[in-house]
């Protein structure tokens, strides 16, 4: 039945219950005014029968009893009377010629010995036609006599019937307009409640639940079913947390004891080829440590862990933070780092988390933007959103490979020569997506442009 | 007078490791494998610092630490933990932690804690101190002024931090990540090793055409400011 509905009047939902008001208002209104239009008519007609039988009844009475003269004398008396005031009559001769009567002559299209026919008639001193009902009479001596009624009245009910149909559609339009407006205000309010809590579910934020009492019956229905879903799922990623928790427990403590023993093992190590061989293992063991705890803390930050720890700092001041400390390396390797944009600029965040992924992406640049000239980081303030963009003049991403470059364990080198865990640009998104926001990467023609865009 | 430490870790070869090492520096020590032996050990005894893992049978590392700041106990504790994540960080630091040390770390970089937060011990005493010095090396926090052999040196404001951190932690290791919590504030470690370059700079500035030099590198632990080398 919906999909009929949906496939008949194909709009939102409010438009839709606008337009079936609409129809159902006229649904019910124009069939009432038809059959009160037809009972009318009926009535009327018998009204007009009846007043026609009266006065044929009458006027024939009076040829019976005085052949043309009784006529002539009935005739003149319904006219002197006004017992005819809406009525026309006529005595006409055989060849139509007006005997007595209301009107100027027989019309020359009309038979005598019609029970019911309507048609226009100029009464007299009227040059105005006006519609009536009339009957014909075949006198015996060729004499016919015409009988009629005025419609006009009829025609006047008819008006006045089609003026309250439009009236009725008149009415009907607005009403359904209300009624589609209520129901847009109802849904709209519905859909941005789950809206909301779903969009702080898609931040991480786990602990939001919808008022199952906010709304009517049905919306209970919904929200308790997504209720249970959230807590579900609310469920699954603490059993996730514990489990990488409890991993990187285990994982990372055997690694501190080797790190350990060969930290003793190379202060005992007397030749040289063997404290290096030592050492290489022990920053190979470094970098592993380092990629677990990155993993860990992209795990972490996606499933929403790290928000309340947010509070209220100056990204423009993180940003000239990070410059400064990478300042030196970056000269080191001869190029420059600048900051541009807002000079003061509030938000509400987790700031470690920020200035980790800040960190992350100077160190891409300076790690693969070793082309030349300067990277250059900068903070705009947009309302809603802050965007934080780090962007370098090396060799940048081909557009083709972007998004693959900021999924995990991602390295666009296929052999893996540079050092790098392949999770910077994960970790960035995972703080922005923290944070309510996305990063972008683009052309920066030539190199890097990282637009990390939080939501404030 | 050797200093006594209390190492409450339950996994027996990483407290092996840190006692081992601990005991070799010439500290005393006392382990616990469990939260309640450490709470009771700490309760009792005099200790110039705790090392608290964070992960522990029977009673949570966080919740001795709250107990023994509830008991009244300032000794200053280092919680250590897998958990490196930087909030967990926060959540020990805010649990009354006075250090927070994420595994796995090289055993010179707690050894660099550990001194530091002794040497921290009677806070007041330190803080009214507005003149720091090692040599002809003469640092005054007031005025703000750096001088070395009675010429001044320029210093941009991370490097003054840089050295007076450097100063006040004289003759003992200061380790890289030390350095990044305390001048910059950030708990993480970023990949390319800025904070060598920020001290290649400073000790540019300090040492260059200076004898002796003063900043001297310690090989696998960090950096020393130090009359010998």
């Amino acid at each position: 039945m919906n999909r009929l509905i949906r496939r008949v009047v194909p709009f939102s939902a409010p438009v839709r219950a606008a337009v079936l008001s609409i129809a159902f208002s006229l649904l019910i209104s124009v069939p009432v005014l038809l059959f009160v239009y037809h009972q009318t008519d009926n009535l009327f007609e018998q009204r007009i029968r009846s007043g026609i039988d009266d006065r044929e009844r009458d006027l024939l009475f009076g040829y019976r009893s005085g052949r043309i003269p009784g006529l002539v004398g009935e005739i003149e008396e319904e006219i002197d009377t006004g017992t005819v005031r809406n009525g026309a009559v006529l005595l006409a001769d055989k060849s139509g010629r007006k005997i007595a009567g209301n009107v100027e002559g027989w019309p020359e299209e009309l038979r005598a010995g019609e029970d019911w026919i309507e048609m226009p008639l100029y009464p007299v001193r009227s040059s105005q036609s006006v519609p009536y009902a009339l009957r014909t009479v075949q006198l015996p001596s060729g004499y016919k006599l015409l009988l009629g009624t005025s419609v006009e009245d009829r025609e006047h009910m008819r008006a006045s019937l089609v003026e309250a149909l439009v009236g009725a559609l008149l009415l009907a339009i607005p009403l359904g307009l209300v009624a589609g407006f209520i129901l847009l205000r109802v849904t709209e309010r519905q859909a941005s409640a789950v809206g909301k809590v779903a969009a702080r579910i898609a931040a991480g934020d786990f602990t939001h639940r919808l008022d199952e009492q906010a709304e009517g019956e049905e919306f209970a229905l919904i929200a308790s079913a997504i209720n249970r879903m959230l807590e579900r799922i609310e469920e699954l990623v603490e059993q996730l947390r514990l489990v990488t928790d409890s991993l990187a427990h285990d994982l990372r403590s055997p690694l501190t004891r080797m790190r350990a023993n060969i930290e003793s093992a190379a202060n005992y190590a007397s030749a040289e080829p063997e404290q290096y061989a030592l050492e290489a293992i022990s920053t190979d063991i470094d970098r592993l440590l380092r990629m677990i705890s990155a993993t860990l803390e992209i795990g972490r930050a996606e499933a929403g862990v790290g928000r309340e720890q947010f509070s209220e700092f100056n990204l423009a001041e993180l940003l000239g933070d990070i410059c400064e400390m990478y300042q030196p390396v970056v000269e080191e390797r001869g190029l420059s780092i600048v900051v541009e944009g807002e000079e003061d600029l509030a938000y509400f965040g987790n700031r470690q988390l920020i200035g980790r992924a800040l960190a992350n992406l100077a160190d891409n640049a300076l790690n693969y933007g070793a082309a030349g000239g300067a990277i250059t980081l900068s903070c705009v303030d947009r309302g809603e959103e802050v965007e934080l963009v780090v962007s370098d003049r090396g060799t940048g991403i081909p557009a083709d490979l972007r998004a693959d470059a900021v999924r995990k364990y991602r390295r666009l080198e296929p052999a893996r020569t540079t050092e790098g865990s392949g999770l910077g640009l994960a970790l960035v998104r995972a703080v922005a997506r923290l944070h309510g926001g996305e990063i972008i990467l683009e052309d920066n023609a030539p190199g890097l442009k990282v637009r990390m865009v939080l939501r404030r | 007078m050797s200093a006594k430490i209390l190492v409450v870790e339950d996994d027996e070869t990483t407290a092996d490791y840190i006692v081992g090492g601990l005991e070799q520096n010439g500290f005393v020590v006392d382990r616990a494998l469990n939260g309640r032996d450490g709470l009771f050990h700490a309760t009792d005894g005099k200790y110039a610092a705790i090392v608290l893992d964070r992960m522990l049978p029977g009673m949570d590392g966080l919740s001795v630490l709250s107990a023994i700041r509830a008991a009244g106990i300032q000794t200053p504790v280092i919680v250590l933990s897998a958990l490196g994540a930087i909030d967990e960080r926060v959540k020990g630091l805010n649990a009354g932690s006075d250090d927070y040390l994420t595994k796995p770390f090289a055993f010179s970089e707690l050894l660099a804690r550990i001194e530091a937060l002794q040497r921290r011990g009677p806070a007041t005493a330190q803080s009214v101190k507005t003149r720091l010095s090692c040599a002809d090396l003469h640092m005054d926090l007031l005025t703000r002024r750096v001088e070395r052999g009675g010429s001044r040196v320029d210093l941009q404001p991370r490097e003054f931090r840089l050295l007076e951190m450097l100063l006040r932690n004289q003759g003992k290791v200061v380790t890289r990540t030390m350095m990044l919590e305390e001048v910059w504030d950030y708990h993480f470690d970023p990949g390319t090793n800025v904070i060598d370059v920020h001290i290649s700079r400073l000790r540019k500035k300090i040492d260059e055409g200076s004898d002796p030099p003063l900043l001297h590198t310690v090989r696998g632990a960090g950096y020393m400011l130090s009359e010998r080398a």
